[in-house]
């Protein structure tokens, strides 16, 4: 664990092999938390669009009339996240999502996926710091 | 006996399901609660594609009016026999299209007819119709944001529904991080 303390490197991830990895519960067009593959997948537009915890900053929700809405906030080149930007990318010139918003009627249930995202980012963060204090 | 059937198949984003028939006249849908009907006649049918979407697998077909009809709900083993049929019936290549599943957000977008659709390595990972775009807003250098107009009628059938999207778009911009430009 030397030599890569100076210009961090983009690590390698990925969610599922194929298709047939994906859960069945997508079919019902919801956001769904698979824990295991460490994603959570978005449905947009008719499509399954898993997005790995690597790829997530955070998740912020607040309830307008009879709607609540949710906002996952993506990690992008470039943002200024308050502590050093040391996040490193494969591609930093691409396309990136930077934030997607979804609505729904049932609150407890977007209070559920909200609470378990950052469950996820939290588990992932500490995996990454165990790591790092392995290599020390 | 020349019609083969599939049930449980939805047409378009709708949730209502129905039932797609394939005979060599043409191919249907038909809702198995409304009274909606898609008819499309053999002699218009120019090419037919086969992706995995959220409700499975998708059937898109392509028309000579440069029309296209999207049934979803189809299952990884009716491919063969589909593919057989459109074969049979109308000449044509059920091509398959390779969907992404990385989990990665950065990629390439792609302007594909009346669709966005946003690529990673070659791969989709997902499509944006371009006629459900509200607004879009360009917030930033960097940032462009598309919301979208819901399509549910207050049914729940629908999913969870996306109202907005942004993306970081680096543009013409040359960027000073990696000095790779050349």
């Amino acid at each position: 664990g030397t030599g890569v303390r100076e210009g961090k490197t983009w690590k390698k991830f990925q969610s599922y092999k194929g298709e047939a990895a994906l859960p069945q519960d997508v079919d019902r067009l919801r956001i769904h938390v698979d824990r295991k593959a460490q994603t959570v997948i978005l449905p947009i537009h008719g499509f399954a669009v898993p997005l790995h915890v690597n790829t997530i900053k955070n998740v912020s929700k607040n309830d307008e009339g009879d709607f609540t809405y949710l906002r996952i906030n993506f990690q992008t080149p470039g943002q200024m996240s308050g502590k050093k930007d040391d996040t490193p990318f494969e591609d930093p010139d691409a396309t990136f999502i930077r934030s997607v918003s979804y609505r729904s009627p049932d609150s407890h249930r977007f209070d559920n996926i909200s609470r378990q995202i950052t469950e996820l980012k939290k588990e992932a963060n500490k995996r990454e710091q165990q790591k790092k204090e392995m290599a020390d | 006996m020349a019609t083969t059937q599939f049930d449980h198949i939805f047409h378009s984003l709708a949730p209502d399901v129905g039932k797609f028939r394939v005979a060599p006249s043409g191919m249907a849908w038909k809702g198995s609660d409304s009274e909606a009907v898609v008819a499309m006649a053999s002699t218009d049918i120019k090419w037919a594609q086969w992706l995995r979407v959220a409700r499975n697998f998708q059937l898109r077909v392509g028309m000579r009016d440069h029309r296209k009809e999207k049934f979803d709900g189809f299952m990884r083993e009716d491919h063969d026999k589909l593919a057989s049929l459109l074969k049979n019936h109308f000449g044509i290549t059920l091509e398959t299209r390779e969907v992404s599943f990385k989990g990665w957000n950065w990629g390439v977008t792609d302007f594909q007819g009346s669709d966005l659709a946003f690529m990673v390595q070659d791969k989709v990972a997902f499509e944006l119709p371009l006629r459900h775009v509200a607004n879009s807003n360009i917030a930033g250098r960097t940032e462009v944001s598309l919301e979208f107009t819901p399509l549910g009628k207050g049914s729940k059938a629908l999913g969870d529904e996306m109202m907005e999207i942004r993306f970081h778009v680096p543009g013409t911009q040359k960027s000073k991080a990696t000095g790779s430009d050349a």
